[in-house]
């Protein structure tokens, strides 16, 4: 048999399916080799995500952009559904890949024993989330979302307890509408197009009739605000910082990367449908987008400094970043060139890992004595778990030395990214939009100072509440250090090594961001692309008459 | 020719001395870091070890600054470029002339004296490895900021002194002092720098470049520049909040908390001479405007006057010298701020000359903490006897600040006074320049007094909590190097540093700066006056003034009220804990219904936005003709909907129901209009929630009184609110999709699916062809769905524990219990009991047909397991688990990898995923096997939905079995919550 | 036609709307089933009406498109049907569940303070 280096490109999305799928039919108390499934699944979709991300950059003839297509079913889009793999979606990849690994690693020191199945869903966690990056039918984006919605459902219950079974009702609640909303949005754009492919949309949006038009924007508008419930943008915010408040730590870290989904659809969608090229609709809601940004980061700053749990304060750290970048995504939407998208997207890499570095420092720093092996034995005598597992005994914590320092070390790190002080990564995402906002990027100056003033502030606001709470951790707490197992803090170095990479290859890095937005910047290629993508039945015909294109 | 080799082998040497020198920068940034790292990694207890290593380091760096003094003092300019982030201009541009020569000088001189000094001081517990780590590489920072030849990474270094320096005064955590210190040091050096940030971003932007060497010659074009207010007071907030001029300068005092070291180190040498040393820098290019005249030079005086006098009141040792420390800056700053060549020769001078006495003078304060046990100043008193050297080396020193002829101290200030007596612009403040100098130094005189009168002299202390002893020596060893500088320069100024003075002032001004000669001597003229009066009446004040100072409070009278440092506090409280906290209320909610709420009319005001004035259209013809039927069979579906709305809250069962009700009219909506496949999916998922919601019935509370919230009229106009809400969010859909099916039909890709789901899907039923072969990723992704659904219930009822009262069988609710279906009513059950075997048939028949008539495997996988539901009804579940074991998990899992290897097997063919490439091999009968691998697909779907259906209505039916072992749980449930 | 369909859309949407935004979570979700019955009609509007078409189609042969219904909504539809009974039911489990932790049934998990 020959599977050719085609199939990569849906390797993120089978890879996690089948483990997951596969360890449904392993019995619940084999915990050790689920795990090793699951991190080989994990370890897996991310070398493959970073080969499609080489791949994706593509040569000076292609414009330093290879959209790779796979037609499922090989059915010619657009009638079929097609994924596509371009420098967006496959960097999207890249930090989805490069989040899962250390929360699994996470996990194994004991938190997927607070439930059941926590693997599986972990892995259709993984899979919704490729899948959303990848796909490039509207209807098929929708089953994704729900895919990546129904596994966070679960993991967000994962462990049970009021305080999560509290937050996931209202997180639930939300997101149905949310989806709700979403169906109606795409049956109404497929009414006014009558289609679902991004593409084959992105061609028809400059020639559609003016009675089509307000349809298509309503059905567009309304499917906008699915996404913007699940980017997190105020006022549609408020059930987040529970919620990611209330899940596990591994758990929380993943959701990191959530938000950033509904923000990579209002990038992918707002550039397809309302870039440059669109005609009548172009810049379609992009004004909606910088000001849901700027509120959000407004809202997220004034939570930072309000919370006092680092959990409160993480979640908002999420809301500030996402409304970061979706604020300069509006900018750069509304004309305001590619350089401040290529900041916003180092930005969001950077900002992401960060967060989720942090959520994954949040238990360690404020645990008492035994963590989570005592946690667990409450848990078990408190729900009279009737399972035996072969391994009940608590993973031995070897206590790393010097726990403080490194937690420190750790902790100031995450600050100090967050913060976009100098001289770590966040600073120079934080550099770049700026410079892009100073050199006229937004359409009216009045709004570029606002917009740089509201960077400078939320820095600001960051810095003190995090010193706020380092400060109360570290240097008031004179109980002996908490145990801490090397296995929970491996992987939070591990992502400050990413980190600290970042800062040191940061011109790399945002050269590539740079192509990437100017490829988001010119969709043509994209929409062209993928209706003409062959199907490997005309391929197969043509080889046979020897003639090749 | 020959000469052309010369010139070659010349210029070659000269590239070549250019790399060594380009290394040697890099190296002397490199240093302290280095230093860091090697400090950090000895043991918390090496004292000697950490102090030695660093200190050499410190050394080779003196070294390497000797090495360059050659170069400099031909009035060369060293440069060393390193590529970080070239795209953004973000380069680490290393670049030194005179001045920064200069400067480092004092840095790492300063640098191991306080090492010195600070092996001694600190005590055997403290952790010094960290103590060390913090103080290089805030050395390192500090050459970094001085070096940069960047603006951007010369902000860069300075928040990283920021950072830094909030590490080192927070040292000794312990106390709440140190950490208060600390945090407001950042506060306020971190809110200067993210200013100093934009004003340098906006300067680049002026410039073109963030070259330093661009950025000092393009002063004209920066004064000319619209922005240049803009970037002034940015730059002026930076400068001013790190060498704490007012009002920012609270935050030293506060920062006096730090071991003495560091404040000898941070607010002698470093810290608060980079403010200064960015005004004198950027004056160039900022400077010669009025405005910058009066915003430098008018911070400047006022901080020089008020730092001086509050100095005069304060009791505590280290305050004393904080203000004084504040007021030189202040003098500094004037005379940056009056920018003349002399004013800027002056101001470098100064910043070295108080570097010197200030650190030794805290380094005495040190010892005299260290020996004694207090700073309190009323405390202390003819320590001369018990420890004379310390006592006249820090004489000699506060001799110097106060500005004592044949002291250093003196010949800046009277190059101050000289600059303030001379004419510059004639404008009020210039005028006035002159008595505000000498009324400041009558101050400083008498600080300086008082801090000898009262310490040294007098009767000999004895409440002292320590016997004050003379220090090793090894520790004083640093105060007389300082002393002896002061000495020096201050009698042969001309010889010591003159020429390294020209040569920085020259740095600064322009090569073609006359060379200005220092010498103590200048002839009797007004400046010495100045000094003189200053000098005879600080004594006088002092004199008269000293007891009544020591009686009163700390601080100067009428202004010791106020204090700026709690205003700050309490400023700082409201502005990041109170106003926040507040507005975020005021923005937020943690409510479920006004989120919803916003949601629905977000989506209403999104429709009516985009669709205001495009929505009236006249009904074209091909609506089709109204069946009375049809309207009728829907009047009572609306009726069921809003009797299922009514009833939700106290009668659930009959809103049940009617909800029922509602789903069936959809049911014959879609069986009318030819679409059967819904028709059956819908009814047989309806089947299946109403059992599901008559399950969850029974662990609702039971709700037979009316609340009484909701007969007051809050609650009244909340639901009129609502009802609104929901009358024009119905409305506008029900509109669109009027408007939508009145508007004719446009192309779509439907069409594409029908001409080819017989001759390329090989099936008739359209509908299933697209869900299992043109459209088959969507049910791929869609029956994941279900199976994450079934095991997050599976697992969520897993730690089910039902509220209290409902753990008892309710009466009132038994009628709809599953377990007690049995007894109650024998003759369903039996019936259901026969049910199973011919819904197992319907299952298979619904699901084989499914390619070519409504049906396929949802359908049949939802009727097996309805068939399971049956049994569970007729007998309770115990009964069934006897007789037949279903293990709803493995179903799924194996229904998925069925469904996942039939996509997969595509591959082996060179297909995508999911091709169904049955139709690829030529098979004889063209009629069945089509469809084949679309059949597997779909049998995967069949099993998945078997498993994660009955996973489901098994769990929650399972709950009453549980209730027995939970009756006992529920007695203690309060840690169980915070388990979880 | 077409204005039956639209106003049962509408009434739908309307009384899902309306027990959406009340506080006991059992209302929340009736609400949710209805909400969900209006908006799978509405994507089958969206591929407009056609009472009396024949839903299967003839083996092989030439088809006219226009005699038929559109396919595609229909399948969206099944789609969005099997998903929205899903997530129905986890919220059925999830309001249980919260109902069993914090003894009250309103949505915030406590009773609203008057």
């Amino acid at each position: 048999m020959t599977v050719g280096p085609e199939h990569l490109i849906i390797a993120p999305i089978l890879i996690p399916f089948f483990a997951g799928a596969l360890m449904l039919v392993y019995d619940e108390r084999q915990r050790r080799a689920k795990q090793t499934i699951s991190l080989a699944a994990a370890a897996a979709s991310l070398l493959v995500a970073i080969e499609l991300l080489i791949r994706s950059k593509g040569n000076a003839l292609t414009g330093n952009n290879d959209i790779g297509f796979y037609l499922l079913g090989d059915w010619a889009a657009p009638y079929g559904i097609a994924l596509v793999i371009d420098r967006l979606s496959a960097m999207m990849l890249v930090l989805t890949g490069l989040l899962s690994l250390p929360a699994l690693i996470y996990a194994a020191a004991g938190w997927h024993r607070q439930g059941q199945h926590f693997h599986s869903m972990f892995q259709f966690l993984l899979m919704g989330l490729n899948g959303a990056f990848l796909t490039g039918d509207l209807f098929n984006l929708f089953v994704f979302f729900e895919v990546l919605l129904a596994a966070s459902y679960g993991l967000l219950l994962h462990g049970g307890g009021q305080l999560r079974v509290r937050g996931g009702l209202h997180y639930i609640a939300v997101n149905l509408t949310g989806s709700l909303l979403f169906l109606i949005g795409v049956s109404l754009i497929y009414g006014a197009t009558g289609t679902l492919n991004m593409a084959h949309l992105s061609n028809m949006v400059p020639v559609l009739s003016s009675a089509e038009r307000p349809l298509f924007h309503a059905g567009a508008a309304i499917m906008g605000l699915a996404f913007l419930i699940k980017a997190g943008i105020w006022p549609l915010s408020f059930w987040l910082p529970t919620a990611y408040m209330a899940g596990a730590a591994p758990v929380a870290a993943m959701f990191a990367v959530m938000t950033k989904v509904g923000v990579y659809a209002l990038l992918r969608l707002g550039f397809l449908l309302f870039g440059p090229t669109a005609g009548a609709s172009a810049g379609f809601g992009a004004q909606v987008m910088i000001a849901g940004g700027m509120a959000t980061v407004t809202f997220g700053f004034l939570g930072v400094l309000a919370s006092q749990g680092l959990g409160r304060m993480a979640a908002h750290l999420v809301l500030i970043s996402s409304g970061t970048v979706l604020a300069a995504a509006g900018v750069a939407m509304a004309g305001g060139g590619t350089e401040i998208l290529g900041a916003a997207l180092f930005y969001l890499l950077s900002s992401t890992l960060a967060v989720s570095a942090l959520f994954l420092l949040i238990e360690p720093m404020s645990r008492e004595e035994g963590g989570i092996a005592s946690l667990l034995a409450l848990t078990a005598d408190a729900y009279g778990l009737d399972e035996r597992e072969e391994d009940r005994q608590p993973e031995v914590g070897l206590a790393i030395p010097g726990t403080l320092a490194v937690l420190g070390l750790s902790f100031s790190a995450c600050g100090i990214v967050l913060a976009g002080l100098p001289p770590l990564s966040g600073f120079v995402g934080k550099l770049g939009m700026l410079q892009g906002l100073l050199a006229g990027g937004a359409a009216t100056p009045a709004l570029s100072w606002a917009l740089a003033a509201l960077l400078i502030l939320s820095g600001l606001a960051t810095m003190i509440g995090l010193v706020r709470v380092g400060i109360q951790t570290f240097w008031t707490g004179d109980s002996d250090p908490p145990r801490v197992m090397a296995l929970e803090i491996a992987p939070v170095m591990t992502l400050i090594a990413l980190l600290l990479f970042l800062t040191v290859k940061a011109d790399v890095a945002l050269g590539y961001m740079q192509d990437t937005a100017e490829a988001v910047m010119r969709p043509k290629i994209y929409a062209e692309g993928l209706l003409g993508a062959p199907r490997a039945a005309d391929a197969e015909q043509m080889s046979d008459e020897g003639v090749w294109p | 020719m020959l000469e052309g080799t010369g010139i070659a082998r010349l210029r070659r040497k000269d590239t070549f001395t250019g790399m060594i020198e380009e290394n040697l920068l890099l190296i002397l940034v490199g240093l302290p870091f280095a230093a860091a790292l090697a400090a950090s990694t000895v043991s918390t207890t090496a004292h000697s070890a950490a102090a030695w290593v660093s200190g050499w380091l410190l050394a080779g760096g003196i070294a390497v600054l000797a090495a360059l003094h050659a170069p400099i003092a031909a009035g060369q300019v060293l440069r060393a470029r390193v590529e970080w982030v070239p795209s953004l201009g973000l380069d680490l541009t290393f670049r030194m002339d005179g001045f920064v020569w200069l400067f480092a000088c004092l840095v790492f001189g300063i640098a191991i004296l306080v090492l010195i000094y600070a092996r001694y001081y600190l005590s055997k517990t403290d952790p010094v490895p960290r103590f060390y780590a913090f103080l290089m590489a805030f050395t390192g920072a500090m050459i970094g900021m001085l070096l940069s030849g960047n603006i951007l990474m010369l902000v860069v270094f300075w928040e990283l002194t920021s950072i830094l320096s909030f590490l080192l005064i927070g040292y000794w955590h312990q106390g709440q002092a140190a950490r208060n210190g600390a945090r407001m040091a950042l506060v306020v050096t971190g809110l200067g720098g993210m200013a100093l940030l934009m004003a340098m971003l906006i300067l680049g932007q002026i410039v073109g470049s963030y070259d330093l060497d661009r950025v000092l010659a393009a002063g004209d074009v920066v004064r000319a520049d619209p922005l240049y207010p803009l970037v002034l007071v940015l730059f002026l907030l930076g400068c001013f909040t790190k060498s704490a001029q007012l009002p920012f300068h609270f935050w030293r005092p506060g920062a006096m908390a730090a071991p003495t070291p560091v404040s000898a180190y941070l607010h002698s040498a470093t810290m608060v001479k980079a403010g200064v040393f960015l005004l004198v820098r950027f004056s160039p290019v900022l400077g010669e405007t009025e405005v910058w005249f009066f915003a430098v030079t008018g911070t400047g005086m006022l901080t020089l006057v008020l730092g001086s006098m509050i100095a005069l009141f304060r009791h505590d040792l280290k305050g004393l010298l904080a203000y004084s420390t504040i007021s030189h800056l202040g003098l500094i700053t004037a005379l940056a701020g009056i920018g003349s060549n002399g004013a800027i020769l002056a101001a470098i001078f100064h910043i070295v000359n108080h570097a010197v006495f200030k650190a030794s003078l805290f380094m005495a304060a040190g010892i005299i903490d260290h020996e004694t046990g207090t700073r309190d100043m009323r405390r202390l008193s003819g320590l001369i006897r018990a420890m004379p050297m310390t006592g006249s080396l820090a004489i000699i020193a506060s001799a110097a600040m106060a500005g004592v002829p044949l002291l250093n101290g003196f010949i800046s200030k009277e190059m101050f006074f000289a600059e303030a007596a001379d004419w510059h612009n004639g404008t009020w403040l210039d005028n006035s320049l002159p008595y505000l100098a000498t009324v400041a130094s009558i101050f400083a005189v008498a600080y300086s007094l008082r801090f000898i009168a009262t310490v040294f002299f007098g009767p000999q202390a004895t409440d002292l909590p320590k016997r004050p002893h003379e220090p090793p020596s090894l520790m004083r060893r640093p105060v007389e190097v300082l002393v002896l500088g002061c000495l020096i320069v201050g009698i042969l100024p001309g010889l010591t540093l003159g020429p390294t003075l020209n040569l920085a002032a020259r740095s600064v001004l322009g090569a073609d700066l006359p060379f200005k000669d220092i010498a103590v001597w200048h002839g009797l003229n007004l400046p010495l006056v100045m000094s003189l009066v200053a000098l005879a009446t600080g004594t006088a004040l002092y004199a008269i003034m000293g007891s009544r100072i020591a009686a009163g409070p700390e601080g100067p009278p009428l202004l010791h009220r106020f204090r700026a440092q709690r205003v700050f506090e309490r400023l700082l409280l409201s502005l990041t804990w109170k106003a926040p906290r507040s507005a975020h209320r005021l923005l937020g909610t943690e409510r479920l219904q006004p989120q919803l709420r916003l949601i629905v009319l977000l989506s209403i005001a999104a429709g009516a936005i985009t669709l205001w004035g495009s929505l009236r259209r006249a009904p074209s013809p091909l609506a089709s003709p109204l069946e009375p039927a049809f309207a009728l069979m829907w009047l009572i579906g609306a009726a069921c909907a809003v009797g299922a709305a009514w009833m939700a809250k106290y009668h659930r069962f009959a809103s049940v129901v009617m909800l029922g009700g509602a789903g069936a009219v959809t049911c014959l909506t879609f069986a009318w209009a030819s679409a059967p496949d819904l028709a059956v999916t819908q009814l047989l998922v309806e089947i299946v929630t109403t059992v599901l919601l008559l399950l969850g019935l029974r662990w609702m509370p039971k709700r037979l009184a009316e609340i009484e919230a909701d007969k007051l009229l809050p609650s009244h106009l909340r639901r009129l609110r609502d009802f609104v809400i929901a009358v024009v969010a119905g409305g506008g859909l029900a509109g669109i999709a009027y408007v939508m099916m009145t508007s004719p039909l446009i192309p779509n890709v439907g069409d594409w699916f029908l001409r080819n789901a017989y001759v390329e899907g090989g099936g008739t039923n359209v509908v299933n062809v697209i869900l299992v072969d043109f459209r088959a990723f969507d049910t791929f992704g869609e029956i994941t769905v279900l199976a994450v659904v079934g095991i997050t219930v599976y697992a969520l009822l897993r730690r089910f524990r039902p509220a209290p009262e409902s753990i008892a069988l309710p009466p009132d609710q038994a009628g709809l219990e599953d377990a007690t279906l049995a007894n109650t009513m024998l003759v369903p059950s039996v019936i259901m009991r026969w049910m199973f075997p011919v819904m197992i048939v319907l299952a298979a028949y619904l699901f084989f047909r499914g390619h070519d008539l409504p049906g396929g495997g949802f359908a049949a996988g939802v009727t097996l397991s309805i068939a399971f539901l049956l049994q569970y009804l007729a007998h309770d579940a115990r009964w069934i688990e006897a007789r037949l074991t279903v293990l709803p998990i493995r179903w799924m899992g194996v229904g998925l990898l069925v469904a996942g290897s039939t996509g997969l097997g595509a591959f082996l063919f060179g297909y995508p995923f999911l091709t169904a490439h049955a139709q690829y091999v030529d098979l004889p009968l063209v009629g069945k096997v089509p469809a084949a691998t679309a059949l597997m697909f779909d049998a995967g779907v069949f099993a998945l939905v078997v498993g994660a259906t009955v996973l489901m209505l098994i769990a929650i039916a399972h709950q009453s079995l549980r209730t027995t072992r939970l009756r006992a749980r529920d007695a203690t449930p309060a840690q169980e919550e915070e388990a979880a | 036609m077409e204005i039956v369909i639209s106003l049962a859309i509408g009434v739908l949407a309307a009384s899902g709307v309306w027990l959406l935004l009340r506080p006991r979570s059992f209302q929340v979700i009736v609400g949710l089933c209805l909400l969900s019955y209006a908006v799978n009609l509405f994507i089958f509007a969206m591929g407009r009406l056609t009472p009396g078409a024949p839903a299967i189609m003839p083996r092989g042969g030439f088809i006219n498109p226009t005699a038929y219904a559109d396919p595609l909504p229909q399948a969206l539809v099944l789609t969005a049907i099997v998903i929205s009974f899903a997530t129905t039911a986890l919220f059925l489990v999830v309001l249980i569940a919260s109902r069993g932790l914090t003894g009250t049934d309103h949505v915030d998990g406590q009773e609203r303070e008057p």
